[in-house]
């Protein structure tokens, strides 16, 4: 087929360059506090399997552990969408969730302390390990100093 | 070498419709391709048309469907298909098995009695076996009976399967083998340490033809606002539920009027507050398909596990540039080396890419012309055969 194309990366448009300024905006949007909403926290349940040997996968984790950690045990909007009987329907959802909540609530208890405790444990091994990583750097990076060896390249763990 | 004469084409399904994934229609694209090149083509495949069950659905016995000589054989009546997806979905969690386990996943695998000892009793007709993908039972049959003259055609990914004791004995049984993009090349090469010159990257050729009318499918969808695209197989390892959750978080959070409209098969589960801005259209004829690609903003391809993306391939056609999971490498590169698409590792990376695509229109073009030129010039089909022809004849 006999078509005026481009050359393949011919000048233009260049991805790489795209991507790399969506990954600044990124940066200073989060740094600005941007996509802490719970749907875009939700949102990366999904993508955390991608994200296993990405430097970003413990905090993605977290946040979406943080999300999911809180079972809602709080009432809600019962709603029934068909027309007919629709009092009846509502008023029989209303005390099923009732007598549901009433047996399953200690069940929820403890399941939520549960959660509590495990990313409290979580949450405060990655500081402690962050911390005792980022001391170690800083003690090789002075030792080095002090022996005039060249600088290693940052460590990736 | 001279050029090799007799080839056999083994695949686990024969892709007859538009229900079979995209190896065996990659497959099958080559066997024709093959053929026509002047080479003697058989089609070796099972008589399972199910990608769950693989229960006999089709006749045994030699049909010559659109002028290639296929055999249908049955999968075998003895195997545990509970066991075999108890063991597959251990697999596919990381989890380590045994040896006897990888062995007992390996024989209630899709495996054919019938197609091996037809391999084994028809071997001096033979020059080449070309077989994939390697996760399945019939390829590691096919392998076993003509290493010799077997090139495997993997479609490899990153994933669990790769790391097994049986691909890596396949991997080092067969005679060459036959890639579908480099990335896909450089991964075996570091799993299974293989020689520069094992194998080729062929890929797929595709027919050239103009793009589809970019306003056929929205006008006769009522489709009024922009929107992204998908089409393929529904599930989680294909990363629709992903797309689902991102497109949701991106209406919320952004409030623009953007809409999805997923085409293929599978179940795809889509809150309720969203269902009145996805469109499932399930399965498109070819010329719809290209219509709704055409149309699109641009074609989203969540998964991470690819060794080449067809469908990708025709939305570049269709001048419709990309949105791909930064998880896949294949996919990256390709967007990369046509210079037709961007990828998301996280959430906001999503919705960045997706504010560009909205608000740039030019560039918007300008990487959906940029993947249809790549197409025309890496992925026709007298560029692609040539490959294969020098895959087959090495």
């Amino acid at each position: 087929m006999q078509e005026a194309a481009f050359t393949v990366n011919a000048p233009g448009v260049d991805v790489d360059r795209l991507t790399k300024e969506i990954r600044e905006t990124v940066a200073r949007k989060k740094a600005a506090g941007a996509y802490q909403e719970p749907e875009a926290v939700r949102a990366e349940r999904w993508n955390l399997d991608a994200l296993r040997d990405d430097d970003e996968f413990i905090e993605a984790y977290l946040d979406s552990l943080r999300d999911a950690a809180v079972v809602d045990i709080n009432d809600f909007e019962i709603v029934e969408r068909r027309a007919a009987f629709a009092p009846l329907l509502r008023a029989l959802k209303r005390t099923l969730w009732k007598l549901l909540k009433f047996y399953t609530y200690r069940l929820w208890s403890q399941q939520n302390t549960i959660n509590g405790l495990f990313l409290a444990a979580l949450e405060n091994r990655e500081r402690r390990q962050r911390r005792r990583l980022a001391a170690l750097e800083a003690r090789i990076t002075a030792l080095e100093g002090r022996r005039g060896t060249p600088e290693c390249p940052p460590c990736d763990a | 070498m001279s050029a090799v004469r007799r080839v056999a084409f083994v695949s686990p399904r024969f892709a007859q419709g538009s229900a079979i994934g995209g190896a065996e229609t990659l497959l099958r694209a080559l066997a024709l391709r093959a053929q026509s090149a002047g080479r003697e083509v058989v089609f070796l495949t099972t008589c399972a048309t199910d990608h769950v069950s693989w229960r006999n659905a089709v006749p045994e016995g030699r049909r010559t469907i659109d002028g290639l000589a296929v055999h249908f054989f049955p999968v075998n009546a003895d195997r545990d298909a509970s066991r075999f997806l108890r063991l597959q979905q251990r697999i596919g969690r990381g989890q380590r098995l045994s040896e006897t386990q990888e062995a007992d996943w390996l024989r209630h695998n899709v495996n054919s009695d019938a197609l091996a000892a037809w391999l084994s009793a028809n071997a001096a007709n033979l020059d080449r076996v070309v077989a994939g993908p390697y996760l399945f039972g019939v390829v590691h049959q096919a392998a076993g009976a003509l290493p010799d003259r077997t090139l495997l055609l993997p479609c490899l990914h990153d994933e669990p399967f790769a790391y097994l004791r049986a691909t890596r004995d396949l991997f080092g049984r067969v005679r060459g083998f036959v890639f579908n993009s480099e990335p896909e090349r450089d991964l075996a090469r570091r799993l299974f340490g293989l020689a520069p010159d094992d194998g080729r990257v062929v890929g797929i050729g595709l027919e050239p033809r103009p793009p589809a009318d970019r306003t056929a499918f929205p006008s006769k969808r009522g489709l009024q606002a922009p929107y992204l695209m998908y089409a393929g197989r529904r599930e989680p390892l294909k990363g629709t539920p992903l797309l689902v959750d991102y497109f949701g978080a991106f209406r919320k959070r952004t409030g623009r009027d953007l809409r999805l409209v997923l085409a293929g098969s599978g179940a795809v589960d889509v809150p309720r507050e969203l269902k009145p801005h996805v469109l499932d259209v399930g399965f498109l004829t070819e010329e719809e398909k290209n219509e709704a690609m055409a149309g699109a903003l641009a074609f989203c391809h969540p998964s991470v596990n690819e060794s080449l993306s067809i469908v990708l391939l025709e939305a570049w056609l269709n001048e419709t540039p990309a949105l791909v999971h930064a998880g896949s490498e294949v996919m990256r590169h390709l967007c990369r080396r046509a210079n037709g698409g961007l990828w998301f590792g996280s959430y906001p990376e999503f919705e960045e890419s997706l504010i560009v695509m909205l608000d740039r229109p030019e560039t918007r073009r300008d990487m959906g012309r940029r993947g249809r030129s790549y197409v025309l010039q890496e992925y026709n089909w007298p560029t692609v055969e040539a490959h294969l022809l020098a895959a087959l004849d090495a």
